[in-house]
């Protein structure tokens, strides 16, 4: 019998692709912050609504402001809201919800109703009654996106860990007696990552999303700063005449999405201890 | 007409042809040659059983037969033929309605979300066209043949509303609804209780002689295939290493690797005798398939010659090995380490000490509960009992009968309602120490979940041996060196993840990360029932050395009674959470004994033993809350004291207690389980 090696298929991962995009997009937009082709502010009245043309590549809006140079300049703090607010949803999140899971009774009823009741109100409904009070700002922005997205990943880790919670290794660890924080941390979290970061790309989009919205109801960054969504929201109103004024942050807000969900999905697979090969099977 | 008639005739009786069968399913690795030219022939009306352990490719038979192989399988015979119908070119065609199909697992096999009458019904409207009602008529027939107790109330009822026993029969029903004449059985009766296993197999006996059903009988016990079929093929690694008729191959085999099977497996009837026989070494890489016999590494008696291509040779009963004339009166070799002889039953007290220890568990929610219409279960109820240091007890019972929940209590894994539990004579919390959890450690049963997928060998056995504080940071890694050698495992394992070992390395593993805070206690939940029968020997005889050289003491459970006899020095017998019985395991393996124990063995289906009838299944309403437990099953029922006066705990000698109304005389003058007594085991 001879045996034939299957052909396989060459696709580049979508680690590596998603992790080239994304490099390539937070390096453009950390280098915004500093300099761009043109001044992000200023206005040149002459210029005004001009299309994509090699000397303004995305083309100017209504006030003649170079649109590439804005969305270089804005792209910060897009990240900065998407990134920031994963990070905070998961601090908060995955150790309530591995808590919840851990201690059944008072605890989880507490975290659980607690989280009903931040989910049963509408995320921008939420975002709102946090910025709503107090002036805007980019921190408060992303501690409020943060917030909203804190009862999914706190569900999203409950059940994940109650599912764990039964394995026998868990049991083991229960019988040496172990407590909370060493099952946790050693059993638990480790098996919990995959759906977690998948989630987490997921959430990282919707967060840049939430915040744009914010931004275009005027809670989030004020003009003239340039975030995606506000560029959005202010190119509404030229969508017939100038639709580079909302393609162009749009485009670029979609390339790091799917990249970063690129990564997201790469990660899990890499992560999987199950792919790094079955060696001495007897 | 006549001519086609004729030849449909003629054809109907060939039965099932497989002729030269081969499958090869695409890995990374190149093609896994599943199987390798399998012939096998099963007669109208016949019973064949296809015997092998784990990755024979039993069930790749059954899958190439339906065709149901994946579109990327490579399948290639010369002819695969059911009553003169090619299977090759049409299996679909017939599936379902001249092949029946009944499966292992029928709680998945079957649709939680529809009532059994739709899923019984829908095979006939789909194969024979009948309108609904007749249908579900013809269902309640087919429930009714099966041996379910009202047919009628059983069609509108939900597949979790039955037990394991009656869906299983319902997965019967289903595979008949077409009227197939060959029915195909996945390990029908592994997911089942002995009572229960011994019940569907007369079942299925009783359909074949009813009907004339032709059975392909795929399985890994060789105690059901003995008591079920005419014929048997042993299966090792795709191709057929014997073939013939069953009392023929099962005891009188020829071939090494049936031999050494017979070997390997524990049986009650030869109880406490030393090692068991395992196979060394494991399956054959598949993608790499061996020209020569493949069985050579493994086999004791392998020489020159064997890396030939062998045949199958004889006639009735056939071979595939040039050696099997040869090595005929040669005995299986055995592992002759020596036994250290048991310790001594020391003077010290009992290692773990449990007094009337009890729990239930309630089902329904904080409403229900308040409201008082949670459910109640007694999972444990009042059970007192000793291990002694170095002492292995066994903990029989069917599944729900409160084994693995004792198991827990005296581990405190689970906190108990009642009882007290006592450790080295010491009273135990319900918040144990970690001077006790360091001293009582669990082994369990699936090694597949038993390990943490995400740390290796080395993190899992270092975790326990930190957390103990065993020896100083610097000597963990020797530590680890010296658990993998006490489990017989080699060193470099250590850096390996859990799924990069095969399943009795993985349970090593397990037992080693047990073994690391050197314990006096070891609970062995159902340790070895997921192995394969050459691994579970190993395991077994590496338990067995263990509590030699260690000391340790073990509280053994299984719903394996071979396992059990071999094992354990004291048996426990529970039913519905009480201890029914209770002694040395000759004393219990021999009447007198609690009519429960008399069910439980005499339903064991074992190689070689008579077949006697098995008592009628009795339904009886359940007995009164103080009256016996077993009351309403029990098939020496005497009256209405069973029902309503709790049964007293009789001493049959010293030591062997039965807790049962029927005077000890009485129950001492039941036959032998094994009903020979002229030759009965020696105590």
């Amino acid at each position: 019998m001879t045996a034939i090696a299957l052909p396989r298929l060459r696709t580049p991962s979508p680690l590596l692709l998603g992790g080239i995009v994304l490099a390539v997009v937070v390096a453009a937009c950390l280098v915004g912050t500093v300099v761009t082709p043109y001044d992000p502010t200023a206005f040149a009245v002459r210029a005004r609504l001009q299309p994509p043309s090699a000397l303004h590549l995305f083309g100017t809006d209504e006030f003649g402001r170079d649109v590439f140079s804005r969305v270089l300049a804005g792209g910060y703090l897009s990240l900065a809201t998407g990134f920031g607010a994963m990070v905070i949803s998961l601090a908060l999140g995955v150790p309530l919800g591995l808590l919840a899971a851990f201690h059944k009774g008072v605890v989880q009823e507490a975290i659980m109703r607690g989280v009903d009741l931040m989910i049963s109100l509408p995320p921008i409904l939420l975002g709102l009654l946090i910025l709503a009070v107090t002036p805007p700002g980019l921190l408060k922005t992303i501690a409020a996106v943060g917030l909203v997205y804190v009862p999914i990943l706190v569900r999203l880790t409950r059940a994940v860990a109650l599912g764990l919670l039964e394995e026998e290794f868990v049991q083991a660890a229960r019988a040496r007696g172990e407590g909370a924080v060493p099952i946790l941390w050693y059993e638990i979290l480790p098996n919990a990552w995959p759906p977690i970061i998948v989630e987490c790309g997921l959430r990282i989009t919707f967060a840049i999303l939430l915040g744009s919205a914010l931004s275009f109801l005027g809670l989030g960054p004020q003009p003239p700063a340039s975030e995606w969504g506000l560029m959005i929201a202010d190119g509404r109103g030229f969508l017939a005449q100038a639709p580079w004024l909302c393609l162009a942050p749009g485009l670029c807000l979609c390339m790091l999405l799917v990249s970063v969900n690129l990564v997201g999905e790469g990660l899990r697979e890499r992560l999987d201890p199950h792919s790094s090969g079955r060696g001495g099977h007897a | 007409m006549l001519d086609s008639g004729l030849t449909n005739a003629t054809t109907a009786r060939q039965g099932l042809v497989v002729e030269t069968l081969s499958v090869a399913f695409p890995s990374r690795a190149g093609w896994l040659q599943a199987l390798d030219a399998v012939s096998l022939e099963i007669p109208p009306g016949g019973v064949l059983g296809l015997v092998g352990e784990s990755g024979s490719g039993k069930s790749t038979v059954l899958l190439a037969l339906l065709g149901l192989l994946p579109e990327s399988a490579r399948l290639g015979a010369e002819r695969l033929a059911w009553g003169g119908h090619d299977l090759l070119r049409d299996a679909a065609s017939q599936r379902g309605r001249r092949l029946g199909m009944v499966f292992q697992d029928t709680a998945a096999a079957l649709n939680p979300a529809l009532t059994v009458g739709a899923q019984l019904a829908e095979p006939m409207r789909v194969h024979t066209g009948l309108l609904p009602r007749q249908a579900w008529a013809r269902g309640v027939e087919l429930l009714a043949e099966t041996g379910l107790p009202r047919p009628q109330e059983v069609m509108w009822g939900y597949p979790h509303q039955l037990s394991g026993g009656m869906k299983q029969r319902v997965g019967i029903a289903i595979a008949l609804a077409a009227e197939p004449d060959l029915l195909l059985l996945d390990e029908p009766t592994t997911a089942l209780d002995v009572t229960i296993e011994a019940q569907i197999l007369a079942l299925l006996d009783q359909l074949r002689a009813s009907r004339g059903l032709s059975m392909l009988l795929v399985s890994h016990n060789l105690g059901i295939v003995d008591r079920l079929c005419d014929r048997v093929s042993v299966l090792y690694a795709g191709r057929v290493a014997e073939t013939g008729p069953a009392g023929a191959v099962l005891r009188r085999s020829e071939h090494p690797y049936t031999r050494g099977l017979l070997a390997a497996l524990p049986r009650p009837d030869r109880s406490h005798v030393g090692r068991l026989a395992p196979i060394p070494g494991g399956l054959p890489d598949l993608t790499l398939p061996d020209p020569g016999c493949n069985f050579r590494p493994r086999c004791p008696f392998a020489e020159p010659g064997c890396e030939q291509p062998q045949s199958l040779a004889g006639s009735a009963h056939r071979v595939a090995c040039h050696r099997a004339e040869a090595i005929a009166g040669q005995p299986w070799p055995v592992d002759t380490t020596p036994v250290a002889s048991p310790s001594a039953p020391s003077v010290a007290g009992p290692v773990v000490e449990a007094e009337g220890l009890s729990v239930s568990f309630r089902s329904g929610g904080w409403l229900a509960r308040t409201l008082g219409r949670g459910r109640s279960v007694q999972a444990v109820d009042g059970v007192s009992l000793q291990v002694y240091p170095g002492e292995v007890v066994g903990l029989v019972g069917e599944s729900g009968c409160g084994k693995s929940t004792l198991g827990r209590l005296l581990l405190r894994l689970i906190p108990a309602e009642a009882g007290t539990l006592r450790f080295a004579g010491r009273t135990v919390g319900s918040r144990p120490n970690l001077g006790f959890r360091r001293r009582a450690q669990i082994v369990f049963q699936n090694p597949d979940t038993s390990l943490n997928p995400r740390q290796t060998v080395a993190t899992i056995l270092g975790r326990a041996v930190r957390w103990f504080e065993m020896v100083e940071p610097h000597a963990i890694p020797a530590e680890i060196d010296r658990l993998l050698d006490l489990v017989q495992l080699p060193r470099r394992y250590a850096g390996r993840f859990p799924h990069q070992l095969s399943g009795g390395e993985k349970q090593r593993v397990g037992i080693a990360r047990a073994l690391a805070s050197k314990p006096d206690f070891l609970v062995c939940d159902e340790a070895v029932s997921a192995l394969d029968v050459s691994v579970q020997a190993a395991v077994l005889n590496l338990l067995r050395d263990l509590r030699d050289k260690l000391g340790v003491a073990f509280l053994f459970i299984s719903h394996d009674i071979g396992v059990i006899a071999h094992i354990a020095d004291r048996v426990i017998v529970m039913f519905h959470g009480r201890v029914m019985e209770q002694g040395r395991t000759a004393s219990v393996l021999h009447p007198p004994y609690h009519p429960y124990t008399e069910l439980l063995l005499s339903s064991v289906p074992l190689v070689g033993k008579p077949h006697i009838a098995i008592p009628a299944p009795v339904t009886r309403p359940p007995a009164e809350p103080g009256g016996c437990k077993f009351a309403a099953r029990c098939p020496r029922h005497l009256g209405p004291i069973c029902d309503t006066t709790p049964p007293p705990w009789q001493l049959a000698e010293a030591g062997h207690g039965i807790l049962c109304h029927i005077p000890v005389a009485d129950l001492a003058a039941v036959p032998h389980w094994l009903a020979r007594s002229e030759d009965g085991p020696t105590r």
